[in-house]
């Protein structure tokens, strides 16, 4: 029998998740409220119950399952991102009649994400990952009246299910040319795939998967749309937990199992990491919809997160793990953010009721809802890498060890790109702060405020003692090399 | 001891942050004032309690942040800094009586933004750590954009990108360079460090001639554009007269570049693969500076733009003092700082006097101002005369220091730098003449003099004008013990 404590997080998530399920339908609309507290308390349990288990490894399952630091630290971003949704969340669901629903999928999501954290098998990780997409399709899609929510769910289910074929393709080939699907295993007989032609195809097919999830270009067109589309705690939970997914199941993929095909695949990131970094940033520039800019900026970072392959020094793995944290604290409060805007102006019934997170529902809002511009304004300083936020520290450790490794070339791109990224951050705070008002002050949901604050505490923490989190991201990097 | 280095962070933060909830313009102000009193009394405190004959770090404090990047909370004065804490922890609070009576929008952003920068410039100069230099490095660069994209001129938008956009890649590279010194260093020793003069130290030990260039150039020319010197300098003219007076001034104030240039890149340049060459390009840099800024200062027709480009021609007297490399050159290129900060300050002061009475800058459409203002044109004369170089004032000292002993090694571009005396001269007291003498220009109609806030802190700084320059000895040798543990480092090396 397996010691079920190891994963005692991922139970607290799953169980509270039916338990939200079954008594949802038994609660009247109103009574449905206290579920997304619930929902909260039961996330904030399995992060407790992670944090305590930082340090132990186990393998289970027939070692399918590893419990190391790099899982541990990644359980941490999607519990973070998960505590932050939910909190939000409880405001949009208000007298809502699909409350169950909702809490349920994002559990759900999250155990999928814990799991494929852990993954140390290519079948389980498969599951896994199509169990958090399929929760997410559904989150993207919840909001059944509104064309734009549903057409970014289409999307995104569409280039997901393509993806997932892709990937489970992929697999299909490594385990025919090594015979196993253990990710120690594909590592020990990786000369097998290496000397076949057939590890090449299986690359691109993985890489092709992946990157989906991750949103690199060129597999980003759901992106913009999903995210710009789905009620913003969604896309809050899509851009904060659920690329990070496909960053841990890239890292585990090819820099253990896949360590023989180096070359080939490192190659493919330098060309996907400059690529989208450049491309997010460029076109982030002319959005006038803040949730899409919020989008295309969060293509530029996966861009900068990717450089951790092209690098591959154990300096730059651990800033593009530390960077995963610190951009899931960034991007879930930036979209919590652009959801407290979005609320203002649909309840408000003023404004551009079409297009509720155009950039002119944020002029002054320094003055309308002071809280959230405030929170806004640290979320995007730190994701223009200002100090002394997350950000800040994240870019200093990856950028710099792209330089440690003489790419000084990548270095001036992604420095060159994180400059030009300031323009349209800083535009964002010049209308919450330096344009009127056009409307009255909006008094902030308690649920919008304390996400908000949460988020803002990680980032800052992360900025200003930074040195608890690298420790743990030096930890999750060890396992990698 | 009060732990001051820390205390002339703190202190202007902590005011600027109570600033910006203030609800009136006098609250503001009179906040931002007593906020910059505070500081002043602690610098005054630190100056007091400083030790002029040693060129060591004092009131040192460090505390561990990131060990596992090597990365301190490390602070400090010495003869480099300390000067230049004074500078602006003496002007900020005339800067802020100055525009005491000003009527503008959100005085309690415009005061904020004003003790913002001057915690910024001040965690720069006490910074003794690469992480920390480079955090406060970027934060000035926040309060200047504001400053001139919301109280600036009609071309604010463009000048305040510009500057924003030129500088701030600039510290880009820079950084590039701190990272390449921080993973060499690294490499080297084994241990991550960013302290600035473990850093600097362990420079000379790298192999590569390259490596040692690279990083040394990506460095300083975060400090030049950041000066600036020529032909990095095109933010300036429009950045420095789009601003308003207070912005100018804190422009004016903004002595990072050059505090740089002798903190971190003059130890580092007589370990670089070809000191003589980096000498070489120094010392072209700054005596072209010299002579291009009094050419173009000589045709403006805008009074504002006339003194910005008269800056970079006083700056390029630092980056060639630096490049003479003998102690009072040195000593030289550090006062022109000190000394530059408060002529220009009253520069700045009196052409922001003049548009705000005449509606004007254009030097053609003013005429006889003296008649009508007096008071402005006693002190606004003090200060010109002072940028042209009049014995007796602080912009004798410093400029007679750096061609007198850059001489020793750099005669060629002293002489070349010799040539722009004269047109400095000439521009200046052309404007003068055209401006504030001559006959009223009748057209202007009715105008006041300053006020008498104006009269008292445009005054101090005058005066303090005069009596550095006759005594510079308070704050020169200071300058002279550092300059001398510089040179003879360089010395040593045999540059």
């Amino acid at each position: 029998m397996e010691n079920l404590m190891f994963l005692a997080p991922e139970l607290a998530v799953v169980v509270t998740g039916l338990i939200v399920l079954l008594i949802g339908v038994f609660m009247s609309p109103q009574a449905k409220n206290v579920l997304g507290y619930l929902a909260t308390l039961g996330v904030l349990a399995a992060l407790a119950l992670t944090i305590q288990s930082f340090g132990t490894e186990a393998t289970m399952f027939f070692g399918t399952l590893s419990i190391d630091a790099l899982s541990q630290f990644f359980k941490l971003v999607f519990l973070a991102v998960s505590l932050i949704v939910s909190l939000a969340s409880i405001k949009y669901n208000e007298n809502s009649d699909h409350t169950e629903e909702f809490y349920s999928l994002v559990l759900f999501a999250t155990f999928g994400m814990m799991v494929v954290a852990s993954a140390n098998d290519l079948i389980l990780l498969f599951c896994a990952f199509e169990l958090a997409s399929l929760a997410t399709f559904a989150l993207a899609g919840f909001e059944k009246k509104n064309a734009r929510s549903l057409e970014g769910a289409m999307k995104y289910f569409i280039i997901g299910a393509i993806s997932s074929a892709l990937m489970l393709f992929g697999i299909s080939y490594v385990y025919g040319a090594t015979g196993t699907t253990s990710i120690p295993m594909i590592a020990e007989n990786a000369t097998l795939l290496a000397e076949n032609p057939i590890g090449l195809v299986a690359v691109v097919l993985l890489i092709a998967g992946f990157g989906f999830k991750m949103a690199l270009v060129p597999f980003y067109m759901w992106a913009p749309d999903a995210y710009q589309g789905s009620p913003s705690v969604v896309s809050s939970l899509l851009a904060a937990g659920s690329k990070k997914m496909g960053f841990v199941a890239a890292f585990r993929v090819f820099i253990v199992a896949l360590a023989a095909l180096q070359p080939d695949w490192q190659f493919a990131f330098t060309l996907l990491a400059v690529v989208t970094m450049t491309f997010g940033n460029v076109v982030a520039v002319s959005q006038t919809s803040v949730k899409r800019m919020l989008a295309y900026s969060s293509l530029a970072q996966a861009g900068y997160i990717a450089m951790a392959f092209v690098v591959m020094t154990p300096m730059a793995l651990t800033g593009g793990i530390f960077y995963t944290l610190a951009h899931a604290f960034m991007k879930a409060g930036a979209f919590i953010a652009a959801g407290a805007v979005v609320w203002m102006i649909t309840s408000q019934k003023t404004g551009n009721l079409d297009i509720p997170d155009h950039l002119d529902s944020f002029r002054g809002l320094g003055k309308r809802m002071p809280l959230a511009a405030l929170s806004m304004t640290v979320f995007v300083f730190a994701l223009a890498g200002i100090p002394p936020t997350a950000g800040f520290m994240a870019k200093l450790v990856l950028f710099s060890s792209t330089i440690q490794a003489g790419m000084t070339w990548l270095a001036v791109i992604a420095i060159l790109n994180s400059a030009l990224s300031l323009f349209y951050y800083a535009r964002l705070v010049r209308y919450m702060y330096f344009l009127p008002p056009e409307g009255k002050k909006i008094g902030m949901p308690f649920p919008y405020a304390a996400a908000l604050l949460l988020a803002v505490a990680g980032v800052l923490a992360m900025g200003i003692w930074p040195e608890p989190f690298m420790q743990w991201a030096m930890d999750a990097a060890q396992v990698l090399i | 001891m009060l732990p001051v280095a820390s205390l002339l962070i703190l202190v202007p933060l902590i005011f600027a942050a109570v600033t910006f909830f203030t609800k009136t313009k006098e609250q503001a102000a009179g906040l931002g004032f007593l906020g910059s009193l505070v500081t002043l009394g602690l610098t005054l405190y630190a100056y007091l309690n400083f030790d002029s004959s040693t060129a060591a770090m004092q009131f040192f404090e460090s505390i561990e942040w990131i060990p596992s990047l090597g990365v301190n909370y490390s602070v400090g004065i010495d003869g480099i800094s300390m000067p230049l804490i004074l500078l602006i922890s003496i002007v900020i609070p005339f800067l802020i009586l100055y525009s005491w009576k000003e009527d503008r929008e959100a005085p309690n952003r415009f005061y904020g933004l004003i003790l913002t920068m001057q915690a910024a410039v001040i965690g720069v100069f006490v910074a003794l750590d690469f992480l920390v230099f480079y955090i406060f490095w970027e934060l000035t660069l926040i309060p200047l954009f504001f400053m001139v994209n919301i109280w600036g001129g009609e071309k604010r938008v463009h000048a305040s990108y510009k500057f924003f956009i030129y500088t701030h890649v600039a510290s880009l590279v820079m950084l590039l360079g701190i990272f390449g010194l921080f993973y060499a260093s690294w490499q080297q020793t084994g241990v991550p460090t960013f302290d600035i003069r473990e850093l600097v130290t362990q420079f000379q030990f790298f192999e590569s001639s390259l490596l040692r260039d690279a990083i040394f150039l990506s460095i300083i020319f975060g400090f030049l554009a950041k000066m600036p010197a020529f032909p990095f300098h095109s933010w300036l003219p429009d950045a420095y007269s789009e601003a308003p007076t207070a912005g100018s001034v804190l422009f004016v104030l903004l002595k990072i570049g050059g505090y740089g240039l002798f903190r971190i890149s003059l130890p580092m340049l007589p370990n670089t693969g070809n000191p003589n060459l980096m000498i070489t390009i120094l010392g072209f840099l700054g005596s072209f500076s010299i002579l291009y800024g009094a050419l173009v200062a000589l045709r403006q027709k805008d009074l504002k733009r006339m003194i910005a480009y008269s800056s970079l021609s006083h700056m390029g007297f630092v980056t060639l003092g630096a490049a003479g490399l003998v102690t009072l050159s040195v000593s030289g290129a550090m006062f022109q700082q000190f000394s530059h900060g408060l002529i220009m300050s009253i520069l700045f002061m009196s052409a922001g006097a003049i548009q705000t009475s005449t509606g004007t800058r254009i030097i053609n459409n003013l005429g006889g101002l003296a008649k009508k203002m007096p008071k402005l044109t006693v002190v606004m004369m003090v200060g010109f005369m002072a940028s042209l170089g009049l014995p007796g004032l602080t912009g004798f000292i410093a400029e007679f220091l750096v061609l007198t002993f850059s001489y020793v090694n750099l005669p060629g571009f002293v002489l070349f730098a010799l040539l722009a005396i004269v047109i400095t001269a000439g521009y200046h007291l052309w404007a003068m003449q055209r401006a504030m003498f001559g006959v009223y220009n009748e057209k202007l109609g009715d105008i006041s003099d300053i006020n008498s806030l104006q009269v008292f802190s445009m005054g101090v700084i005058a005066i303090l004008v005069i009596y550095f320059g006759w005594n510079p000895n308070p704050v020169l040798n200071m300058m002279i013990t550092n300059s001398e543990a510089i040179v003879s480092l360089a010395a040593a090396l045999g540059v």
